[in-house]
């Protein structure tokens, strides 16, 4: 009787996915409510969690709940820990949840809000949910081994150099990229740029207090942090309505682009107690917050969504970024449905923390569903705004114009009508002096979250605030990404140069500091600066850059847990991941193809180089512009050479790991497991 | 009413205690219990504890795009 209950309620779950998906591929017409969107997205998760996962953990994987973790075997305290299962589940779905689901989806609002949020919800059901799972699983096996180690031991030491090569490029293009969305929400807003550089003296104070007054007690100085925050959003209000300090933090992009550069290198460089690590704990805290409420606000609102299904711009001649859905829907919403960059988390701290093994179900399958439900909010957020809108916000000057009429008549004529007031009015309530060409997602994402928040608490009165609460989280989130992720990579050229000069690898020697600082900031502030200096406002060319390499190593991922699961003898079930893996090596070989070679202007980096080299032969650019333009051509050259570069890493992991993979099922050659032997628990079932 | 007002408190306190263990506030006192179980007795104090995961942390990936 209980089984025939079961199987009625995940029928009316499962059929209930399919109504809503149903609905909202296929209405047309009127606008359609956010609902759909919540209920599609909640009852596909609940009937993937509650069968792809429980199948995947019983054929796949063969979870064991009597073989001990390394968390048990090696409890020390420090590194080995054992943790409940729903506080690993928060520690993990706040390492993996960064801008990623939130910036991509929203860019890949352009093409209609359909592809998007069918991508988001299979992908991550299909693709990134698995990786993760899987990756989480082979690492608890080998006691915390990360992804570099175990592509090493079980694909062959190219493979693991590869990996390596993989996090360090796609650390520095990530930050640049990220940095670059920083710098278009900031630009020219001096009561959003007051409210962020408040964030770092009192980031400051809270790292004196936790290191010196009460060591460790990260709650209440957490509390009292997120208190001074908040208070520094509604004092931005105050900066900008001031002559003098609103003219001191209205600042240009190029000196936002070197603030932001300082910053890290000092984020890097100083004690991680300082500035990181307090960064960090406001950071969680406002994240997990702005999170529930804006999941809150939808569910309470119940927007309308005003973006098409789909849009003209599948055509591949979107203002946001160019390319067609195929492959740039898949590139440009990547973490929303599958990051590589999960893996690294998946085979970091949480394997080595994790209970039981059948805990890595819920905490590596479940922590990426939540993470695309924050990508689906953030899609429906994006498109709730008037397309018009949207579109004004996200295109850059050189597509729109820079004259407000003009721009206005543009996206008219697109079928997205609006008017030059419109906008004028809507700069006005959230208290900014314009919202034309912020290309980058976070302002408009913050447009469509603050509208959202407002309908809920503070009618207009508060948009300005709310605003300024969303860019502030937004950028807050952004840049803890940015200092870790600086820190890391000085980190990793440490460790490579260190063998090559010793001393140099020496974590605590401050010349060597000081120095690994200054390559990794530079490395991925010359990214930030030629965004910067993009005549197409950067995301266009930046963007899918960072996706490709960001599902490269997601690609490197899925190779490692294929040859694993192939060395375990689970052929029958192999296609798990590797039909996930092979779409993931086609859209990112097609993208790098398009990226490189695509003979559109706008898509592809070398005929971009051309056409401009073409205008100098030509004599159509004055005179004045000749070196400016020059260094344009120089970075679309470089950037086809690193996405280049990304492509033949691949091409070579895939080729090392299709010779094993050979080896293995023709028996030519034993496989090799490097799994921890087994060793029962000692823990009582409900430990 | 009793009982409602019992499982409540419990389920606070749950929530509390989740809540110190997810920012890292219970780090030290777990680790206090490592020690005295496995009868260590090179021992961290506090502060030394909280520098010492701060920098193992920051020095991987911990946070993701």
């Amino acid at each position: 009787m209980k089984r025939v209950l079961q199987i009625l309620i995940w029928g009316v779950v499962a059929g209930v996915a399919a109504t809503a998906l149903a609905t909202i591929a296929l209405h047309r017409g009127e606008p359609i409510s956010a609902t759909w969107f919540v209920l599609a997205a909640v009852c596909s998760y609940l009937v993937a969690y509650r069968l792809y996962s429980a199948f995947i953990a019983a054929k796949l994987l063969a979870l064991d709940g009597t073989r001990a973790t390394p968390s048990e075997r090696r409890d020390d305290g420090r590194d080995f820990v054992p943790t409940n299962k729903w506080v690993l589940f928060g520690h993990h779905f706040a390492a993996i949840a960064g801008p990623g689901p939130l910036v991509g989806p929203t860019l890949a609002a352009q093409f209609g809000y359909l592809p998007g949020t069918l991508w988001l919800i299979a992908g991550a059901a299909f693709a990134g949910c698995v990786q993760d799972f899987v990756i989480l699983f082979c690492s608890i096996r080998r006691d915390g081994k990360t992804l570099g180690e175990m592509a090493r031991q079980e694909v062959s030491k190219r493979g693991g150099f590869i990996a390596q090569l993989a996090v360090l490029a796609i650390m520095i293009i990530l930050l640049g990229v990220v940095a670059l969305v920083i710098v278009n929400a900031l630009k020219s807003s001096p009561w959003a740029t007051f409210t962020l550089a408040a964030t770092i003296p009192i980031a400051l104070l809270l790292g004196l207090y936790l290191r010196f007054i009460r060591p460790g007690r990260v709650l209440e100085a957490s509390l009292a942090g997120v208190a001074l925050v908040l208070f520094a959003v509604v004092a931005g209000q105050w900066v900008a309505n001031s002559p003098a300090w609103s003219k001191a933090f209205t600042l240009s992009g190029v000196a936002l682009t070197f603030a932001i550069i300082a910053y890290g290198f000092a984020a890097s460089a100083l004690p991680v107690w300082m500035l990181l690590a307090p960064r960090d704990y406001l950071s969680a805290f406002i994240k997990a917050g702005a999170i529930f409420s804006l999941a809150a606000g939808i569910l309470l609102v119940r927007p309308h969504v005003l973006m098409p299904p789909l849009t003209r711009f599948v055509d591949g001649n979107g203002p946001v970024f160019a390319g067609k859905i195929f492959p740039f829907c898949f590139i440009t919403i990547a973490c929303g449905a599958i990051s590589g960059f999960h893996s690294l988390i998946s085979s970091g701290t949480t394997p080595k923390m994790i209970q039981r093994e059948t805990h890595a179900r819920f905490i590596g399958y479940g922590a990426m569903l939540m993470e695309s439900f924050v990508g689906v909010m953030a899609m429906v957020a994006a498109c709730a705004m008037t397309p018009g809108v949207y579109f004004a916000i996200n295109s850059p000057a050189q597509i729109v114009g820079t004259a407000p009429e003009a721009a206005a008549r543009t996206i008219s004529n697109w079928g997205y009508p609006l008017s030059a007031a419109t906008m004028a009015s809507l700069a006005h309530s959230v208290g900014e002096q314009t919202l034309w060409n912020r290309a980058g997602g976070a302002p408009s994402l913050a447009v469509g979250m603050a509208q959202i928040f407002s309908t809920t608490i503070g009618g207009e009165r508060l948009l300005s605030i709310w605003y300024h609460f969303a860019i502030m989280f937004e950028a807050l989130f952004i840049l803890t990404v940015l200092d870790a992720g600086t820190r890391v990579g000085r980190f990793m050229i440490q460790e490579l140069g260190g063998r090559v000069w010793k001393p140099f690898g020496r974590m605590n020697w401050y010349p060597a500091i000081l120095l690994s600082s200054a390559i990794i900031v530079a490395a991925w502030g010359y990214f930030l600066y030629q965004g910067v200096v993009d005549p197409l406002g950067g995301i266009n060319s930046l963007w899918p850059l960072f996706g490709i390499s960001n599902q490269l190593l997601a690609a490197v991922a899925l190779v490692v847990a294929t040859t694993i699961l192939l060395k375990m003898g689970r052929v029958k079930w192999i296609w798990v991941t590797l039909l996930p893996m092979a779409w993931l090596v086609v859209i990112t070989m097609t993208a790098s193809y398009e990226k490189i070679f695509s003979l559109n202007p706008r898509i592809g980096f070398l005929s971009f180089a051309d056409a401009l080299a073409a205008q100098i032969s030509a004599g159509a650019i004055p005179a004045a512009k000749i070196a400016e333009t020059q260094r344009v051509i120089f970075n679309q050259r470089l950037d086809a050479a690193v996405t280049a570069v990304l492509a033949v890493m691949i091409l070579v992991l895939v080729a090392e790991a299709i010779v094993q993979w050979h080896a293995i099922l023709s028996r030519g050659k034993e496989p090799v497991l490097h799994e921890t032997p087994y060793v029962a628990t000692q823990w009582a079932e409900g430990d | 009413m009793r009982m409602a007002w019992s499982r409540t408190k419990r389920g606070l306190g749950n929530f509390w205690q989740g809540l110190r263990e997810w920012c890292g506030d219970a780090a030290y006192e777990n680790y206090r219990r490592c020690t005295e179980r496995r009868g260590l007795k090179n021992v961290l104090s506090r502060e030394q504890f909280y520098v010492e995961q701060l920098n193992k942390k920051y020095s991987r990936p911990n946070r993701c795009c």
